[in-house]
């Protein structure tokens, strides 16, 4: 990790070549616009803001490569972006150098209905792509909470999932094959430089390799992306649990019975006192430790039927329990999860939530243990925190809620999440589910992956024998 | 009322992003300073004195349309408009004092060379907002010279001889989309009380028409026209005589004082007409009305009042689609489409009313508009002081607008009307697309339909 490289400073040699690949409008160097380069959505670069030196905002496959080769031949760092909605500060600068903003290549290229699949540039959000496709009855399933607002190509970047991920699986399943730019500069197809196949076992999967690199072994700047048609309706069933155990147990019998949820979604009691604080319409029951969504989709009548045969196998555990197959009560009934990220900040007036320790993931029959293990950490610490996740595959979002101001609290929370993330690793966990490793997760790498982490290196090296793209990151050389 | 104030909103900003995709700014450009979340951090670390008052980030600021969409967007409710404002206000009491250096500078290149306006330009704009806009004697009278002006062709005259050169471009421009003023004659003031059209049914409701300032003067029949649709969907309009300016573009140049006192002149004058609601037809004015609670939080007597007041208003659309009724209309066998105001679908929350009425029209087919959640860039001052970032969102808006092959342009207030109307003169599609405020759509096909009923 200790490996270092000489670095020229950017100097104006550097910037005046930016200039001519980007042209001035789109070459970035006032202090404001660095400020504004100098975070994502993680607490980290919350607290720790890092101004990259220059910003670059790329239009085309060709300026990302001109770029890449002037970072290479200059060794200067370079780090891609989408819409910085990440948490884990990966498309932020450590150690100045450029930032490639790659948010304005957002063009749908082509739908390809007949094949079940689309080619798009790496800046399209996710939830413009699914607008697109809706008039042809298709779907790009992954679905993080950050829809609205996150490009693909950081989906992919950091394979991203969402609470669908339990029916419909992470980005990963939907990457057919990509361009992308190698930290030389060099442009690959991956997944078949000229293929529209929908499988192939052709070679070393290197799109593979790529989701989930985190912008460390290579730039994506275009995908083909595999569709799946859109279900025709929804149902919802809420139920609320005593004890979390139970809780659990439901989920099980869910699952033995055969019945297959596109979500099953947790909150806890916290969780159940904020909605209903958001949205006292809703209603739910607070003496109880647990609340569970499940959501089924399909053909009408074959949501009707789910819906039927999950109430009957979840009635036997709940204490109280609404449904619906109509889609306006749905949506009633949805909301209480959809706000629950929101909300979990009036848990404490004055104070906001915090994306620390928000990811972890174990294994289905540790959620209820892991569930009381959170609470006594934060206990321990005096903070206040509600936990809300996705129980389908064990993976839980822990919501701590803090007042800026209070220096103490700010330190205790960076404690807890330093704990939580331990927690994970005990309970045969991961420290990252969906989010990704980026800058906040770092430490854990060698812990979590053994001697695996040197094959990663390796790799890193091989690919990127300067470590201009993105470093800082994964714990990969610095 | 807006749970937290600027100052508490900018604290609670926790960079999600969520209010990036809805931005016409960082649509056209990509900066992340050309966003809402930029924006929120730039006058965040100028307001909390982390970096000092500087050129660049009033130049970054002024970018910003106030289109309030990033707010209808945020989970948090920040309040990315007012806190650009109370950052702008700063950086303008700063210039004034000539003390734009603060302690604590952290930023290295910092430019602490504010330009200021020059003195002319302010006087004229203070003239403005002090005499002739709150004062709608005044503001007659400038209607009255403006339709001397059009209609004795000195309008004409000026424009051949190419006066007008002298103005820049987009001063020119504004110019011959201005839309024609009603002679004096027409503009006596309307009707105290216009009950409903049809007496034999039972009232809607009583409600009270607010005329606003501009509108008055310079879309006097859209004014006329809605008072008519009123009272032919059902509802007995008072029009208050004592009302006034809503206030808007004093708050939007920070003159609060003057703020509140057309705040509290017009709760006095609604509050006697004694009405269930107060209708605008302008977006931009309703949401002026709809936030006169946030002008006293710290009046206890007047917030009350303006709570009142403030709970009434509805736009026009949204109270004839959900309590009036519309008598039969008729279309003209035409296609439309509808460019929201932002003011009306982010500030005020009415979403698709318009739309729904416009749908409800037999013989018209409706087609959206691609993309409608972009500010069109409410033609004003914006157009003139950025004129570069104005007409590049235009030419997107006019772009979108081609896709739709419509014959009408439906809009909801008076900067988007005027500023359609721009975008399609410069695109030399004034011949096949009109531009029209919804109100004047829904009279004339009711209208066309009694002429049929005959
Ligand atoms: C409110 C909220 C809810 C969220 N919910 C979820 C959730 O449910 N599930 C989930 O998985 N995530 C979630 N996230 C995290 C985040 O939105 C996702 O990780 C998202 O995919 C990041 O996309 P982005 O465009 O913002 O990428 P960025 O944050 O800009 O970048 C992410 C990483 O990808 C790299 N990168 C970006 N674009 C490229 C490219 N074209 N080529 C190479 N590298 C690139 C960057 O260097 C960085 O390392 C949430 C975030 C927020 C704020
Ligand atoms: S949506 Fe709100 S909280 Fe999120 S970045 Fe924008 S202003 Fe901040
Ligand atoms: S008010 Fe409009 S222009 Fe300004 S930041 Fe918000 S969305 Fe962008």
């Amino acid at each position: 990790m200790n490996e270092t490289i000489e670095r020229a400073p950017l100097d104006e040699k550097v910037i005046s070549r930016l200039r001519e690949i980007f042209g001035v409008e789109r070459l970035l160097t006032s202090q404001t616009d660095m400020m504004t380069y100098s975070y994502d959505a993680s607490f980290e670069t919350q607290l720790n803001p890092q101004k990259p030196q220059v910003a670059v905002i790329a239009l085309s496959t060709h300026e990302v490569s001109e770029c890449v080769k002037l970072a290479n031949e200059y060794k200067v760092p370079l780090y891609p972006r989408g819409a910085a909605t990440g948490q884990t500060g990966g498309a932020v600068s450590t150690k100045g150098g450029i930032m490639l903003d790659l948010s304005r290549m957002n063009r749908i290229l082509e739908i390809d209905h007949q094949n079940m699949q689309a080619i798009i540039e790496p800046g399209v959000i996710q939830n413009d792509l699914n607008l697109a496709l809706k008039p042809y009855g298709l779907q790009f399933p992954p679905d993080p909470g950050s829809a609205n607002m996150c490009t693909i190509g950081g989906m992919v970047s950091n394979n991203s999932s969402g609470l669908r991920a339990v029916k419909y699986g992470v980005t990963r399943h939907y990457v057919l094959g990509m361009e992308v730019v190698l930290p030389t500069g060099d442009v690959i197809v991956t997944g078949g430089a000229k293929s529209k196949a929908l499988k192939s076992v052709s070679g070393y999967d290197l799109a593979h390799l790529m989701i989930g690199s985190e912008g460390t072994l290579g730039i994506v700047t275009r995908l083909r992306l595999k569709l799946l048609p859109l279900p025709v309706t929804r149902g919802i069933v809420l139920c609320s649990f005593e004890r979390l155990e139970s809780a659990g147990e439901a989920v099980n019998a869910v699952f033995s019975s055969g019945l297959q949820p596109s979500a099953i979604e947790i909150m806890d009691f916290n969780c159940i006192k904020a909605v209903n604080m958001m949205k006292p319409e809703l209603n739910l029951p607070v003496d109880n430790e647990a609340v569970l969504v499940f959501e089924v989709d399909g053909a009408k009548e074959e949501v009707t039927s789910q819906v039927n045969r999950l109430k009957k196998v979840v009635e036997k555990y709940a204490t109280h329990l609404k449904f619906s197959d109509e889609p306006n009560e749905c949506e009633k009934l949805w909301q209480a999860r959809k706000l629950v990220g929101a909300a979990v900040g009036l848990l404490k007036p004055g104070g906001f939530r915090v994306y620390a320790g928000e990811d972890i993931c174990v294994p289905i029959s540790r959620l209820p243990e892991t569930l009381r293990e959170i609470h006594n950490i934060a206990e321990k610490y005096g903070i206040v925190c509600g936990i809300y996740g996705h129980v389908g595959d064990g993976n839980m979002h822990t919501g701590p809620v803090v007042n800026s101001s209070n220096e103490v609290e700010m330190e205790n929370v960076q404690k807890m999440v330093e704990e939580i993330h331990q927690l994970a690793i005990r309970m045969e966990g991961t420290t990252t589910a969906e989010h990704g490793v980026g800058i906040v997760r770092a430490k854990y790498m060698d812990v979590e992956h053994g001697p695996a982490m040197e094959v990663m290196r390796a790799i890193k090296r091989t690919l990127d024998p300067n470590n201009i793209l993105n470093p800082g990151k994964m714990a990969l050389p610095n | 009322m807006k749970v937290l104030t600027p100052e508490q909103s900018m604290m609670t900003c926790v960079r999600c992003g969520a209010c990036r995709n809805v931005c016409p700014t960082l649509n056209i450009t990509g900066r992340e300073a050309d966003g809402p979340r930029g924006r929120v951090l730039m006058a965040r670390s100028m307001l909390t004195g982390e970096i000092p008052v500087n050129q660049e980030i009033k130049d970054q600021l002024d970018r910003c349309l106030l289109c309030s969409a990033c707010v209808d967007a945020c989970p948090m409710d920040v309040q990315i408009p007012d806190i650009v404002m109370l950052a702008k206000e700063q950086i303008a009491a700063a210039t004034e004092a000539g003390t734009y250096h603060q302690p604590g500078v952290k930023l290295n290149t910092t430019h602490n060379d504010i330009k200021k306006t020059p003195a002319p330009l302010r006087s004229v704009r203070d003239f403005m907002f002090e005499k002739v806009l709150s004062d709608q004697k005044n503001l007659n009278q400038v209607g009255n010279l403006l339709w001397f002006y059009q209609k004795s062709g000195l309008q004409s005259l000026t424009r051949s001889l190419g006066i007008l050169k002298f103005f820049p471009e987009q001063m020119r421009q504004m110019e011959r989309i201005m839309p024609e003023i009603l002679p004096p004659s027409k503009r006596k003031p309307h009707m105290e009380f216009t009950p409903r059209a049809n007496r034999k049914k039972e009232p809607k409701g009583r409600v009270a028409f607010f005329q606003g300032c501009i509108m008055d003067v310079m879309f006097r029949r859209t004014n006329d026209n809605s008072i008519k649709l009123l009272s032919k969907t059902g509802f007995d309009v008072v029009t208050p005589k004592d009302q006034g300016c809503c206030g808007a573009l004093h708050h939007h140049s920070g003159k609060k004082d003057k703020t509140i006192e057309l705040a509290k002149a017009n709760i006095k004058a609604f509050e006697k007409a004694g009405v269930d609601y107060i209708i605008t037809n302008a977006g931009g004015c309703g949401a002026a009305l709809v936030e006169y609670v946030d002008l006293f939080r710290d009046d206890p007597a007047w917030l009350e009042r303006a709570k009142v007041f403030s709970s009434k208003i509805r736009d026009i659309s949204e109270i004839v689609h959900e309590k009036g009724e519309l008598p039969e209309t008729s279309g003209k066998g035409e296609r439309v489409t509808y460019q929201p105001s932002c003011h009306l679908q982010y500030v005020m929350k009415v979403k698709d009313a318009p739309v729904k009425l416009v749908k409800t029209i037999p013989n018209t087919e409706y087609m959206e508009l691609p993309d409608k959640k972009y500010c069109c860039g409410s033609a004003g001052i914006y157009n003139i002081l950025q004129p570069d970032l104005a007409n590049k969102i235009l030419d997107q808006k006019m772009e979108k607008v081609k896709q739709t092959d419509s014959a009408v342009l439906i809009t909801s207030n008076p900067g988007c009307y005027l500023q359609m109307k721009l975008g399609l003169h410069r695109e030399g599609m004034e011949a096949e697309i009109e531009t029209k405020h919804v109100v004047d759509y829904l009279v004339e096909s009711i209208e066309r339909a009694e002429k049929q009923g005959h």
